[in-house]
């Protein structure tokens, strides 16, 4: 009976539309996929990068090619996958790239004491703007260059701070 | 004038379907699976040096699901633009027990594979660069999970764990 019933719907005309609405929807989402690939839109909430980015939450876009091809620099803000939450991604500032020394301080809220360190080939060494509270290479070490997933270009959220980050070639990486 | 107009039409359409279809390549390519030529010794016996050619899904690492046992792509920690084919044998909390091979006198060593790592080596431990080198790698790096193989004729079928 009920077998009839399911017969009788899928042989309907309502059933055939609704298919063909989907074919014709899946298609387009899929292209819009597609276009998606070279930007991304990020929201970064954390509280690591002021005063760069604020409190309340900015809205940024990020772009995947300056990884792709080797492009970033020193002083970038770029997006990666925390080595420790394979799932999360996190916004840090690119202090240092392979082969050159950071001078750092460990534990700046406790003490004064800074440590030196040569970041090792194929990895680079990320720090968050709010030194005090932000938990980047100088707790978990450099990282991979192979989890970086991109750099952030353009700030969208709020308005009144809509455009390019400055990028700030200040810090130092060489001691 | 107007075979122009229709030439160009013509055009415009073909590139757009070709556009469509690079498109789907890609997606698929990147978020389901793809096919890899897998070199070099360190799979031996289970991947041949001469190349072997994989699929490997690219759905588990996204999720969660690589086991100890898997063979994974991963970009390789030295090199971002190289990729390597290892067998993961330990996850984050993992004991591994190993032998040093930078050592000359063979001790064991046992780690504990840290939060958000996997520990990794090649089916050939005689000559395979992997985590007893450079220690446990992050989960982030993995890029794939290979679980069929197509080339050569006769190795085609899944890839054991």
């Amino acid at each position: 009976m009920a077998l009839r019933y399911l017969k009788n719907f899928l042989a309907s005309e309502a059933f055939k539309n609704a298919g063909r609405e989907v074919s014709d929807v899946v298609p387009r989402v899929v292209k819009y996929i597609c276009c998606l690939q070279l930007t991304i839109l990020t929201s970064s909430l954390s509280l690591c990068m002021l005063p760069t980015l604020g409190l309340a939450g900015n809205l940024c876009l990020a772009e995947r090619i300056s990884t792709r091809f080797d492009k970033l620099g020193v002083g970038d803000i770029v997006l990666l996958r925390s080595p420790e939450l394979p799932r999360k991604i996190v916004t840090k500032r690119l202090v240092a790239l392979e082969g050159q020394s950071v001078t750092y301080t460990v534990d700046p809220k406790n003490s004064d004491r800074s440590e030196t360190v040569v970041v090792p080939k194929g990895h680079v060494w990320v720090e968050g703007d709010n030194v005090y509270e932000s938990t980047d290479s100088r707790k978990f070490g450099p990282v991979p260059y192979g989890l970086l997933q991109g750099r952030v270009f353009w700030r969208i959220w709020p308005p009144k701070d809509f455009g390019s980050l400055a990028q700030s070639k200040g810090k130092d990486p060489v001691s | 004038m107007r075979q122009w107009r229709r030439v160009a039409n013509e055009a415009m359409q073909f590139s757009v379907t070709l556009a469509k279809f690079i498109g789907l390549l890609h997606v698929t390519d990147a978020y389901l699976f793809s096919s890899t030529p897998v070199y070099g010794t360190s799979m031996l016996p289970t991947f041949n040096f001469r190349g072997d050619v994989v699929l490997t899904e690219r759905l588990s690492h996204r999720f969660g699901r690589v086991v100890p046992g898997d063979v994974v792509m991963l970009r390789a920690p030295y090199d971002p633009n190289k990729m390597v084919a290892k067998r993961v044998l330990g996850m984050e909390g993992d004991k591994v027990t190993f032998v040093d091979s930078a050592s000359t006198l063979h001790y064991q060593k046992t780690t504990v594979v840290p939060k958000g790592h996997v520990w990794i080596q090649g089916d050939n431990t005689y000559d395979s660069f992997d985590s007893r080198s450079y220690g446990p790698v992050p989960y982030g790096l993995i890029q794939g999970r290979a679980f069929f193989r197509v080339w050569p004729p006769n190795g085609f079928g899944f890839v054991d764990d």
